[in-house]
């Protein structure tokens, strides 16, 4: 819908206060990954980019820069027929790089790719980010996501369940979630109370101090001359706070 | 849309389709000239008719169409093409244009083969060949009729998503409908747009064609019939393509 492909019933996206239809030279703004991207099976894979170059305008050297990018230069001139799924992946994460885009987005980017694909794929959209691009990804691989992004929306029924920072999202409502255990808990659980900062002790002794983060928890010891034991982050995993985020409720 | 128009060339030139098709057509093309010349005995006023119009492009350049086309969503690059131009009407005139494109060539490279191997055979046997001026009018009335049916066929596979039933269908229009109805109402199906449309934009006659007692239209007016034809199948091909969802 975001894309045009498909007709929204309610509602639009845009890119910079446009919609992608909108766009002047869409591919050089917005490069895509669908999750089922296709070619034509005849077709060699530098052919299919020199097409896609061609109708969006962009010089036939990015052909060549794409492929050396996404580590395709040695089957170029192969027939798609012959690719395997991590190819054809790749082969898709080129089409996408084509115009330079500032935005890019990804639906299950890491389809068909082997671990050190994942891995390579992982790099490519931190480096695509670090150099300012914003890079949406949509994904069930939860574990493979929360180990590259910084935001996270969950979306379930068509509604918006949670939307922010990774660690928020893990922690759930109450924000980050720190683990510490003291040399004198009670002294430190007085420490966090007058900070405000809940915090409960767990069966073996340890405070859950909530909507803290273990840097200022250390801070805080620290400040009062407290000894600690254990202080660690505790969060769920993407997996988990999605589960809990998206169950129904009744 | 001059950027559009390379990419669809592109397209048509790096699949091994339309190369297989091309060539099927120049080689039909060929044969039956071969043929006809060496087994017929052509005078001055029929050897042009004869030996020079069987340029087959027009059905070749069809189907070509219809499978470029329909081809989109059966392999499903649509996606892929629509997102790069995002403007789905300019995309099937850009698809539209380069078929046009592709039949001119296609007509002219076979225009010209048949020539080639029609004055050879003709001269071999010391039979009247055309003169170089009429020659040259029937390549042009081949190449028009080529472009016709190239942006034609565009607009028709663009009603249809399923490439075998488009194809399919497009043989069974050409070769059975409408030459039946030409036959049951030749007043009402002379503007029908598969066969006599475009024998009658190639100025070939109606007995030459096979469409005996069929009162063809002028070459001027069929080709304006054409268009009318053309215009109709690319808003009715548009208005499916910006309506469909790409899922």
């Amino acid at each position: 819908m975001l894309l045009g492909l498909i007709h929204a019933d309610a509602g639009r996206g845009r890119f910079g206060g446009q919609r992608y239809e909108d766009l002047s030279h869409p591919s050089a703004q917005v490069g895509v990954v669908l999750e089922d991207a296709s070619f034509h099976p005849g077709r060699t894979g530098r052919n299919h980019l020199r097409v896609l170059a061609a109708a969006g305008r962009h010089p036939d050297e990015r052909v060549d820069e794409v492929l050396e990018r996404v580590g395709l230069t040695p089957a170029a001139d192969r027939r798609v027929k012959g690719y395997s799924m991590g190819m054809r992946q790749r082969l898709a994460i080129a089409v996408a790089l084509l115009g330079d885009p500032r935005v890019l987005i990804l639906d299950e980017p890491a389809n068909g790719l082997d671990p050190p694909g994942i891995r390579w794929m992982r790099d490519l959209l931190r480096s695509e980010a670090a150099r300012g691009s914003a890079v949406l990804v949509s994904s069930h691989l939860l574990s493979e996501v929360a180990q590259s992004v910084d935001d996270v929306v969950v979306i379930a029924g068509g509604a918006l369940r949670a939307n922010g920072p990774l660690e928020q999202v893990l922690g759930g409502g109450a924000g980050p979630v720190t683990r510490v255990r003291a040399a004198e808990p009670q002294r430190l659980g007085s420490i966090l109370s007058d900070q405000g900062i809940r915090a409960d002790s767990d069966a073996a002794g340890a405070l859950i101090a909530r909507g803290v983060t273990p840097d200022r928890v250390g801070k805080l010891a620290a400040d009062h001359g407290l000894a600690l034991i254990e202080l660690v982050a505790v969060s769920r995993s993407l997996e988990e706070a999605f589960l809990d985020l998206t169950a129904d409720p009744s | 849309m001059s950027a559009l128009l390379r990419a669809e060339v592109l397209k048509l030139r790096t699949t091994r389709t339309f190369l297989a098709l091309a060539g099927l057509a120049v080689g039909t093309s060929l044969l039956i000239t071969t043929l006809v010349s060496l087994l017929t005995e052509p005078t001055g006023d029929s050897v042009l008719t004869d030996v020079f119009t069987s340029d087959t492009s027009s059905l070749f350049i069809l189907v070509l169409a219809v499978v470029g086309i329909s081809g989109e969503w059966r392999h499903r690059t649509i996606t892929s093409s629509l997102l790069a131009e995002p403007d789905r009407l300019r995309f099937l005139a850009a698809k539209t244009l380069a078929f046009a494109v592709a039949g001119l060539l296609l007509s002219l490279a076979i225009s010209l083969s048949v020539a080639v191997v029609g004055f050879i055979v003709l001269g071999l046997r010391d039979l009247p060949t055309p003169g170089l001026g009429e020659l040259a009018t029937q390549v042009g009335h081949n190449a028009s009729v080529a472009m016709l049916l190239g942006a034609f066929g565009v607009g028709v596979g663009a009603l249809v998503r399923n490439q075998v039933v488009a194809v399919v269908g497009l043989l069974v229009l050409a070769f059975v409908v409408e030459p039946v109805l030409i036959g049951l109402a030749p007043e009402v199906f002379r503007y029908a747009p598969f066969v006599a449309l475009p024998t009658a934009a190639s100025d070939i006659s109606a007995g030459d064609s096979g469409l005996g007692g069929v009162d063809l239209l002028a070459p001027g007016l069929a080709v304006l019939a054409m268009l009318g034809w053309i215009a109709a199948a690319f808003a009715a091909g548009a208005a499916l393509l910006r309506a469909r969802d790409l899922d």
